[in-house]
């Protein structure tokens, strides 16, 4: 069904003035309202059509308005309001720094009528107080019946020609349903947040690691949150006398946090310790010899109360094996330890290497917003380093999605080896 | 929590990092069967790939030389701060300030303090992240030309990779008065405050402008340097190689494929640079009484400038491909004969004037100025560069203060097109012109001719205008910023080499000898807020150009 037409909508104003923006504080600047996708076209038309209305305060012209930014077109699907609402506080903070057009579309009431609202608006700042204005927009669409299944349909007349289009999906993406693909389909970035995701995530993670490919790359937060993880882990082998010892790699162990308690063994979101590993084995070049499963016992249940802290039980968690291509194997374990860190949250990644008789053991360890890195080379301590790892914000990873180029070669081998790692059935749902 | 200096552990005997001999016997006879022996070169860390952005500098102490002059208040800690609080400096890391007068590390700290809030770009100063920063600051008193100095500084420093955890990587920034480097690089040398032994850390040491006064005295600093460091150790700043817009010139020609065709002598007429200040001297008037605009702009930024535009391609972006190929640039231009100067090179002094609708004093009225001086205050010099791609395109540079606005620009002027089609327009099409605006309003603009409309056919240029401003709202980092990461992680591409300096020397020293031995110059010959002497503007009319309208 096509989007719901009315004689309403176009009623698009300047904000009035308030107070003057502070540089790298986006403001609002004009608001309207529209019913149907042309009329958001229009509305789109006018803001750049009045511009001297845009920079005039009391009558008099305040500030030179410089052109619309135009960089990309940025789509985000949140599949409920409340989701909705969390992407346009977090863009209205990212707008300063990677200013765009913005679509955010919000599906609903599948079952009902098709119909079409949106607010379109425009957000400005200044980089420095000497420099020009620039403004960037953002049209909040909330479509219900058909109209909301066919998003691509909303999109595609939306878009600003020849720019990239980065697809934004905050929440459970549906991979697999036809109206996703379609939409993805037309991206040339999808940004995903798989530390989000509901129950253990790795069937979502085994199909964006079949969705991704050279012209999609995909940008997820849970792998840009371990940026500095990987920086640690690097560091210890750009140490010459350690470096041999990467390419004698027996054992790699992930220690991740989970809450205990009913049904915690698949209500654990595991991507983030998943994708360690998997970093590790594309930077090898590790083969899957035998994909993860789950092992041991269930973690406590209701009537074995969780202790945070408590030590971790051996034998559980997952399990797989890597091998080198000589032929030697990489033992692989992902284990849970019963914390008061939110589930799934990477709290050690210990390394084990034998060469010639001679072993490094390297432990990168999370300590409050800095991460630890303690090496021992025959059970000798050799090095210890601290970095720091501050908490990335929304904002700030999203930023960083934006003005990634279209080359990530850590997010392509690390997503494709993630997905060999889980496999096609792996057990969990997703 | 005890934090180890140096690895407690014997280095195991046999692993040759770097070294592409295979390791075992069976690795050996792989080799031989021309099977590869793993997925990542063995030279390499493979875990590093992709990992470029998230790089972060090993453990070091940086320890700065000038710690209480105007430079390091102004520019080197604030850049220094402004690193740490985005979490680019390592943790375990050490800032040793070393100067003459007598501070503890807490008065010191505490003027670091007032010049963040005075000069950090990002204000204000978070008072935890400031805490953790100060922490790690320490005073060093000493003369420089005190052998002492270097004694205590050493074991001070040892004593900081201890409590820091820097494990003897240094880097030494001088930010002294020039007179002082030669004696604080033999100084460092005397301590062997320059071995890198293995296993031991790295030494390195940034050396500001100006490096040398002419060719001679170029070369006899990079000799006192080349004493006690390796070149690769040897990181010389010229700032200007840092800013967001000089590193985007080479963006802008080689990401590109539509420009560099035309980078080239059958197409380009001419090229302008400008780097033109509206300030005076400022506080600085001693210093710019040795200096002057052709060793304080000419030598270093323009011609900077001038390689970073005509050089070729670097086949690769590291530091040496592109350095190379900035000397053959500079190589390719031959030093100018005495009797030449005067037909190719205009010196000019601002007189009093007015500036931005103020007045203002003239060069020779300025604090620490000699009323009689005959320094320069405007330079301008038409170069050519004899190689295949260049050869016959005069390179028109300009330099002064006091003049109208401050700009930093550099422009392409295209030829003119071989026939004049559109008689019947009252004006012919103007040549083409592709400007780079390196500061303010930093940009590009392409100038291109239009049809005016209407019922007849003329034809107008018309500006078709990038900036940066409207497509990145991000405000860029500080140049130093940008060159202090690079020099803590070993890239020295925006530093400038031994050779480079020197050829740079080269083309200007037989400048500076020949208006030594000239008639004295009738200075003032320009007044404030103009753009500079008349004689500028003959340098370009007598080509049939001239200066573009800024």
């Amino acid at each position: 069904m096509a989007p719901h037409l009315s004689s309403a909508g176009g009623d698009g104003a300047v904000v009035p003035f308030g107070i003057s923006a502070m540089p790298g504080e986006p403001t609002l600047r004009w608001a309207g309202h529209a019913t149907s996708v042309a009329e958001i076209e229009r509305e789109l038309g006018r803001i750049w059509a009045l511009p001297q209305a845009m920079a005039a305060r009391d009558g008099a012209a305040e500030r030179h308005v410089a052109a619309r930014t135009s960089v990309l077109n940025l789509v985000v699907v949140a599949r409920s309001p409340e989701l909705g609402e969390g992407a346009a506080s977090t863009l209205a903070m990212a707008t300063g720094r990677h200013p765009s057009r913005t679509l955010i579309l919000v599906p609903t009431d599948p079952d009902g009528p098709g119909w079409l609202r949106a607010e379109v608006r425009a957000y400005c700042m200044v980089p420095r107080a000497d420099a020009p204005e620039t403004c960037a927009e953002q049209v909040y669409i909330t479509a219900g019946g058909d109209t909301g299944r066919h998003l691509q349909a909303i999109v595609a007349p939306l878009l600003v020609h020849d720019l990239p289009v980065t697809v934004w999906w905050p929440g459970d993406p549906p991979f697999g349903v036809a109206s996703t693909s379609a939409l993805v389909g037309t991206a040339d970035r999808l940004v995903v947040d798989g530390s989000h995701w509901t129950g253990d995530g790795l069937d979502r993670l085994a199909a964006l690691a079949a969705l991704a490919r050279p012209t999609l790359p995909v940008s997820d937060f849970a792998l840009m949150r371990q940026a500095r993880w990987r920086e640690a882990v690097a560091s210890v082998f750009d140490r010459p006398e350690f470096l041999p010892y990467l390419r004698s790699l027996r054992r790699i162990a992930v220690t991740y946090a989970t809450r205990g308690g009913p049904n915690a063994e698949v209500s654990t979101n595991l991507v983030k310790p998943i994708y360690h590993v998997a970093w590790l084995a594309a930077r090898l070049e590790l083969r899957v010899a035998r994909p993860l499963a789950r092992v041991g016992r269930p973690l406590a249940d209701g009537s074995r109360p969780a202790r945070p802290g408590a030590p971790p039980e051996p034998g559980r968690g997952l399990r797989a094996l890597l091998e080198w291509d000589r032929g030697a194997d990489v033992e692989i374990v992902i284990r849970p330890v019963i914390s008061g860190m939110p589930g799934g949250t990477t709290l050690r990644v210990e390394l084990l290497a034998e060469r010639r008789g001679s072993e490094l053991r390297a432990e990168v360890t999370a300590e409050a917003e800095s991460v630890h890195v303690l090496v021992w080379q025959d059970g000798v301590e050799a090095l210890e380093r601290t970095y720091h790892a501050p908490r990335l914000t929304d904002v700030d990873l999203l930023t960083a999605a934006l003005e990634a180029g279209s080359r990530d070669p850590v997010a392509e081998g690390t997503l494709a080896a993630a997905g060999r790692l889980v496999g096609v059935g792996a057990p969990g749902a997703g | 929590m005890a934090r180890p200096a140096k690895p407690k552990a014997p280095v195991a005997p046999g692993p040759r990092a770097g070294d592409d001999a295979p390791l075992t016997a069976r690795e050996l006879r792989l080799a031989r069967a021309g099977r590869k022996r793993s997925a990542a070169k063995p030279s390499g860390n493979p875990l590093r790939g992709g990992l470029r952005l998230e790089r972060m500098p090993d453990p070091s102490a940086f320890v700065l030389f000038g710690a209480t002059g105007d430079l390091a208040h102004r520019k080197v800690v604030p850049a220094l701060f402004q690193l740490w609080r985005t979490n680019l400096l390592p943790h375990e890391f050490s800032l040793v300030a070393v100067g003459r007068r007598a501070y503890s590390d807490e008065t010191f700290r505490g003027q670091l303090r007032a010049s963040l809030d005075q000069f950090s770009r990002v204000l204000p100063i978070e008072a935890s992240v400031w805490e953790a920063f100060a922490g790690r600051i320490a005073y060093h008193r000493g003369d420089f030309g005190d052998p002492l100095l270097y004694e205590s500084l050493a074991a001070r420093l040892d004593a900081l990779d201890e409590e820091h955890g820097t494990q003897g990587n240094r880097l030494y920034y001088l930010a002294t008065q020039p007179s002082a480097f030669a004696e604080i690089i033999a100084g460092l040398g005397r301590a062997g405050l320059d071995h890198e032994q293995h296993g031991a850390g790295w030494r390195r040491i940034v050396i500001e402008k100006p490096f040398g006064r002419d060719l001679t005295s170029a070369i006899r600093l990079n000799r006192e340097v080349g004493k006690v460091f390796r070149e690769s150790q040897v990181y010389r700043i010229d700032h200007y190689l840092g800013k967001e817009t000089v590193r985007n010139i080479l963006v802008f020609r080689f990401g590109n494929g539509i420009f560099e065709p035309i980078w080239h002598r059958r197409y380009v007429d001419h090229v302008q640079i400008t780097v033109a200040e509206s300030i005076g001297v400022e506080k600085r008037g001693s210093f710019y009484e040795e200096a002057g605009a052709s060793r304080d702009f000419l030598q270093n930024h323009l011609m900077q400038l001038l390689a970073l535009v005509a050089m070729e391609p670097p086949a690769t972006f590291d530091a040496d491909a592109l350095r190379d190929e900035k000397v053959k640039v500079l190589r390719a231009m031959e030093p100018m004969a005495p009797g030449d100067v005067a037909a190719n090179v205009v010196r000019g002094q601002y007189g009093p004037g007015w500036v931005a609708g103020e007045p203002v004093a003239g060069y020779r009225e300025e604090p620490e100025v000699d009323p009689e001086s005959e320094t320069e205050t405007y330079v301008a010099a038409r170069l050519f560069i004899d190689d295949w791609r260049w050869a016959g395109v005069p390179f028109y540079l300009r330099a002064g203060k006091r003049l109208p606005k401050r700009a930093t620009e550099i422009a392409i002027r295209f030829k003119e097109v071989p026939h004049a089609m559109f008689k019947e327009s009252n004006a012919d099409p103007e040549a083409n012109l592709l400007a780079m605006r390196i500061q303010p309003d930093e940009g590009i603009l392409l100038r291109f001719a239009a049809k005016v409309p209407g019922l007849g056919l003329d034809v107008r240029g018309v500006n078709m205008d990038f900036t940066y401003g409207s497509a990145f709202s991000v405000d860029s980092p500080d140049a130093y910023e940008t060159l202090i990461l690079d020099a803590l992680l070993g890239d020295a591409a925006l530093y400038t080499r031994a050779d480079e300096v020197e050829k740079a020397w080269a083309i200007v020293t037989p400048i500076i000898e020949a208006w030594a031995g000239a008639p004295q110059p009738a200075f003032p010959d320009y007044e404030a807020g103009s753009w500079g002497p008349d004689a500028a503007d003959v340098l370009l009319e007598r080509d049939g150009r001239r200066w573009r309208r800024i």
